[in-house]
């Protein structure tokens, strides 16, 4: 292989991605660009981390919009299990389905002799009731039996029992999963998988190792204001400056919760309802309830608004 | 390319990221994807691929700047022997150098002579750096072991020649022959020094943090601090992951048959409520209490460091500080991050002459009645009570309602009983007596504190 146009070649479809993603109203940088190419080309699932608001769960719905594949998402909680993740027997219809079939077994039945004759019978149709038939897919087993392949986003696997994280990794390794009564489902196509976490507990080296791992922080200034073009277009460029950096400001106080990107579209949307055109501290008081989700921190930071806003008026 | 590649991962262990075979598998698979050329992405891939928290990504760039300034990139491409590079024909000539080297020595004129006087700095790197690779530099691990690599890449890039055709040579070209080795043996130096800079990046702090560990608390000095307190943290931590999960797993259990029967009565008898058989959990008090006196001031910080730690694994913890009076510090720890707590307490109740009995009692009356037979007594100190009354009386009425009364000494068993320390008597009002001079001494008795505890 050339290693030169090899490059090549990827540097061109990972700014395909980038701008399929756009496309979707999903701005980013190289770097998850660069995830979602990788995670194609090696077929490995993709392990998102970083602070809440960053766009973990968007990148997962742009990502299927842009290659046109179905969504499938589960969401995480404790005590989560298989029977809610992979698959469930259908036990109602199979009780309803003996019922019915009560009377012709007991025709099948007829002329055999012996006990052993019987169930020997019986053991010709003994499958009948657990195969696919009567299965319930949950949303780990739908992702496989998809058939040109989706996007399964496993959303905030942090809050799951890491029991469940165990039972994971043999779908994340081979995408295939076992079910004792019928056997090893393998995929039809490899999803393309992404994790999110937001690490309220650490991961386990496991899954970390079979995953590729995106960190995604906080836009940087240019890329927010990107992000804000895209999804409140109305929004004039003077205000949307201002407003990117004051949060930009914002994040490196201490706070008990830092305002997120979606926070500051929020915050766009606001101001573009109240007719803004340019941010004074009054109006930022009063909107701050926007950004600032604890009241300690909106007491916290109401002496610094003026300065505040009078470098964010200034910022070019 | 392999080569190149394991190495990195070397150099990525070294400086503490952990990288599993699998990984770098993955990475090999990522590099056949997006290739050499492409700096930029090279970087922002194999990051993806080998570094899985924001630390690790963090160790992951610094280490990649450094190898690949170290193995320059155009380097790689000729060794695959397919380069699109422009100066791809020098590198060529440069690389079969070493080979020939030693057969063309004996000529006046060696080739590494000619390759230095060529004047070319490029060149003379990447022969050096050839050489390097051929020396096996990426083995090197000390310090110590710099000169023996440095002969030997010299040797390698013939140096040998050099040096007789400069013994033969007239003055003047000796004189710039001898330049020109100095010149070279300057960036064979440095060749070598970031390799060790690359692979040994991390063993230092290892070394440390190892020794750190052994060191008595009382011994350790002013400078070390902030190091160990990053080590008394790391482990509590430790602690805080294994035991939150065994108090998850007594929320799970087996069908309780009898119960299950029992309450499904009114259903017929239909199983229609299970109940599950649960592991009791036992909800463990901890009483902390520790001697923040002058005599035991340097270990009392680490003390306290690990109390506020254990704060926040076990719930229910009541800390308590003394020098002569007991002061109750669970508020403190609760309210301020660990540094404020730990230095507000040594402020506040810190450095005065020890009263034990005054202490003890101090704690009778404060705790008595919150002492039951789910509570551990935790009691760090030194035991020296300035020839005063112990306060065994006192400590004994709490140690026959608690569970247990462990006392941990900072003094190595030997110092017991000698002059004011009063520990055989105050022992005797224990359930257990240790000595609890390092980390490592307080990881594992606390380790066993919790094992029986939660």
């Amino acid at each position: 292989m050339n290693p030169s146009s090899s490059s090549e070649i990827s540097r061109a479809a990972i700014d395909a991605i980038q701008a399929g993603l756009a496309a979707t109203g999903y701005i980013c940088g190289d770097s998850i660009a660069t995830a979602v190419y990788l995670a194609q080309a090696l077929e490995k699932p993709v392990l998102i981390e970083g602070p809440p608001g960053v766009g973990k769960t968007e990148l997962a719905k742009a990502t299927a919009d842009h290659l046109g594949k179905p969504l499938i998402r589960l969401q995480c909680y404790e005590g989560l299990d298989e029977a809610k993740a992979l698959y469930e027997w259908k036990y109602g219809k199979q009780l309803l389905y003996t019922q019915v079939l009560k009377e012709k077994l007991g025709d099948l039945m007829e002329g055999a002799s012996g006990l052993q004759a019987s169930m020997d019978r019986l053991h010709e149709f003994d499958d009948t009731f657990f195969n696919e038939e009567f299965l319930e897919p949950r949303p780990l087993l739908k992702a496989l039996w998809t058939e040109q392949g989706a996007v399964l986003l496993i959303d905030e696997i942090d809050k799951s029992d890491q029991e469940f994280e165990a039972f994971l990794l043999e779908l994340l390794q081979d995408y295939q999963i076992s079910i004792p009564e019928i056997g090893t489902v393998k995929a039809k196509h490899s999803p393309v998988v992404f994790l999110t976490s937001n690490n309220t507990r650490e991961i386990g080296d496991a899954l970390k190792r079979r995953c590729i791992h995106l960190y995604i922080p906080f836009p940087d200034s240019r890329l927010e204001q990107q992000i804000i073009e895209s999804r409140v277009p109305e929004l004039e460029a003077s205000v949307r400056l201002q407003i990117v950096s004051f949060v930009q400001q914002l994040r490196t106080v201490d706070l008990k919760k830092v305002p997120a990107v979606s926070e500051t579209i929020d915050w766009a949307r606001t101001l573009l309802l109240l007719h803004a055109q340019e941010l004074d501290p009054q109006l930022v008081r009063t909107t701050m309830n926007i950004l600032l989700k604890f009241q300690d921190d909106i007491e916290n930071i109401d002496a610094e608004i003026v300065g505040m806003t009078r470098a964010a008026v200034g910022a070019r | 390319m392999t080569q190149v590649l394991t190495n990195f991962v070397r150099a990525l262990r070294a400086s503490n990221v952990r990288v599993s075979t699998a990984e770098s598998i993955d990475a090999a698979a990522t590099v056949d994807v997006i290739g050499f050329s492409d700096r930029g992405l090279l970087k922002e891939s194999l990051s993806q691929v080998l570094a899985k928290s924001p630390d690790d990504k963090e160790r992951f760039a610094e280490c990649f700047d450094r190898y690949f300034f170290a193995d320059d990139l155009r380097g790689i491409d000729t060794a695959d022997g397919d380069d699109l590079e422009p100066d791809a024909p020098s590198a060529d000539a440069s690389n079969s150098e070493p080979q020939h080297a030693g057969e063309q020595g004996t000529e006046p004129g060696s080739a590494l002579a000619s390759l230095m006087t060529g004047a070319n700095r490029a060149e003379l790197q990447i022969a050096v750096a050839n050489a390097a690779r051929e020396a096996g530099v990426a083995d090197i691990r000390l310090f110590t072991q710099r000169g023996m690599y440095m002969r030997r890449i010299l040797e390698i890039l013939g140096v040998e020649a050099l040096e007789n055709e400069i013994s033969n040579a007239d003055e003047a070209r000796q004189a710039l022959l001898g330049a020109l080795r100095a010149q070279l043996i300057a960036e064979v130096r440095e060749q070598v020094e970031r390799q060790l800079l690359l692979y040994t990046a991390n063993t230092w702090p290892d070394l440390r943090e190892e020794i750190l560990q052994k060191v008595p608390l009382s011994a350790v000095e002013v400078r070390d601090f902030k190091f160990m307190q990053g080590l008394v943290h790391k482990l509590a931590k430790r602690l805080v992951a294994l035991h939150s999960r065994k108090r998850k797993v007594a929320r799970r259990g087996h069908l309780d048959v009898r119960q299950t029967i029992r309450r499904n009565i009114e259903y017929d008898g239909l199983m229609f409520d299970t109940v599950w058989k649960r592991k009791k959990i036992d909800r463990p008090k901890v009483i902390a209490v520790c001697d923040v006196s002058g005599s035991v001031a340097n270990a009392a910080r680490f003390l306290l460091l690990f109390l506020y730690s254990v704060t926040e694994v076990i719930p229910k913890v009541r800390a308590f500080a003394f020098s002569n009076q007991l002061a109750e510090i669970t508020d403190l720890f609760q309210a301020s991050s660990a540094q404020d707590a730990i230095s507000a307490a040594l402020h506040k109740h810190g450095w005065g002459s020890t009263d034990y009995g005054r202490a003890l009692a101090d704690l009778e009356k404060m705790v008595l009645d919150d002492v039951d037979h789910r509570t551990t007594v935790l009691i760090l100190g030194d035991g020296r009570s300035n020839y005063g009354d112990p306060g065994v009386t006192h400590l004994r009425k709490i140690h026959e309602r608690a569970r247990r009364v462990l006392w941990l000494n900072p003094e190595p068993r030997a110092f017991w009983n000698s002059g004011d320390s009063e520990m055989r008597r105050l022992g005797s009002a224990c359930d257990r007596v240790d000595s609890c001079r390092s980390i490592q001494d307080l990881e594992r008795l606390v380790s066993e504190i919790m094992r029986t505890a939660v």
